[in-house]
């Protein structure tokens, strides 16, 4: 199972950050091309990040580019542009539309095939900005198997939910647990948009465990500072992990014997307990499984 | 003159300029910035082997660092070669 709980943004006409991202330790990196980089200097970025992604040291980092959007004149460059790189996957800004999904894997294979890149590697995450993106959650995530995650957007949903940001996000209650729920039936990650205010560790932290508590797998971060608070919540404690060792050798021992449950300390265990802990230790890297990609 | 320009002074990066020169006069390339000393030698090879991959034969170039290693240098020579060239797609 592949860790995402922190996917750190870095700005795509940035060198610093292009190249030093991966030492502040996220899950992945996100070298973005779409909002972090001036119209007038998309043409330099995306050589940089070209570039950058040809050296390829980015550590155990999933590797992803925030393109630019499908609605403009730039998707089909930047994906012919960083794909044949060997890339983990492309992050698709205001998905509105399963078939442009359906649209964008079939041109990925194609850069692909002709890159001599193994068809399919090149995973999608689908930012759904908009109130449509939102609703059509579950057929985005299923329009290809490419699709590892579904994630909210921020400002611009705001912004097409006619609402503003308010202290605790209260606007986007509705649309992360649409998410959320949408990513789970369909077998991909759900993961969360960032929190823009870089100085408040304590919001973050708030923010960040009530998303995991509504079923999300991990959070976008844009500054280095981010990512321990985020790691920390999306982390088993080992108070955790211990618990979930227990049920899970205890569930093992009574399927051997042939029984359905099983008490551990005291207290009956039974399916959807046991499936709890298988799932807290592949978050802790202890067992294999869990979602797809 | 024509002119075009790519890159930032910010950390780790550099501005470079290219300005067009009469046919067969060949490359020049000027450099200013705190590398320069350690590393010119090298950032003059990774200029001119750029503008050989992009087969760049009379041009002027001015390099303005602030430490950019071999890689983002080369990146911002092709951005603003192409820059220059009128095509904004690598």
């Amino acid at each position: 199972m592949r860790l995402r709980r922190t996917k750190l943004y870095l700005p795509g006409n940035n060198p610093n950050m292009l190249l030093r991202g991966h030492l502040f330790g996220p899950d992945g990196v996100i070298l973005d091309l779409e909002d972090a980089v001036a119209m007038s200097e998309k043409d330099a970025a995306r050589i940089l990040v070209r570039d950058v992604l040809k050296r390829g040291d980015f550590g155990d980092c999933e590797v992803t580019v925030r393109i630019n959007g499908m609605d403009t004149e730039y998707w089909k460059t930047d994906i012919e542009t960083v794909v044949p790189c060997g890339i983990d996957g492309i992050r698709i800004p205001k998905v509105e539309d399963p078939k442009d999904i359906a649209l964008m894997d079939e041109a990925l294979s194609q850069i692909e095939s002709k890159a001599r890149i193994p068809v399919g590697r090149t995973l999608i995450f689908c930012l759904l900005e908009t109130a449509l993106g939102v609703w059509r959650a579950f057929d985005i995530a299923r329009a290809s198997k490419r699709v590892a995650a579904i994630c909210p957007g921020g400002e611009d949903l705001r912004a097409d939910l006619k609402t503003t940001r308010s202290e605790n996000s209260e606007e986007l209650i509705g649309p992360r647990r649409m998410i959320a729920l949408a990513a789970h039936a369909a077998g991909v990650d759900a993961l969360d948009t960032v929190y823009a205010d870089i100085t408040d560790d304590a919001g973050l932290r708030r923010e960040t465990e009530w998303v995991k508590q509504l079923g999300f797998q991990g959070k976008s971060v844009i500054h280095p500072n981010q990512i321990p608070v985020v790691h920390d919540v999306f982390t088993p404690t080992a108070k955790e992990i211990e618990q979930a060792k227990k049920i899970v050798e205890a569930a093992a021992e009574a399927a051997a014997r042939g029984l359905g449950a099983v008490q551990v300390d005291g207290r009956m265990v039974d399916k959807p307990v046991v499936k709890r802990a298988e799932y807290t230790l592949q978050r802790a890297g202890l067992k294999a499984g869990g979602e797809k990609a | 003159m024509k002119t075009a320009q790519a890159g930032t002074l910010e950390s780790m990066d550099c501005i470079v300029t290219v300005t067009e020169t009469e046919k067969g006069r060949g490359i020049s390339i000027a450099m200013e910035g705190a590398s320069i000393v350690r590393f010119g030698e090298a950032m003059l090879k990774a200029t001119k082997d750029t503008l050989k991959d992009l087969g760049v034969r009379d041009i002027s170039v001015s390099i303005q660092d602030n430490g950019a290693g071999d890689l983002v240098l080369k990146a911002r020579v092709e951005a603003a070669v192409r820059r220059f060239a009128g095509v904004r797609t690598p």
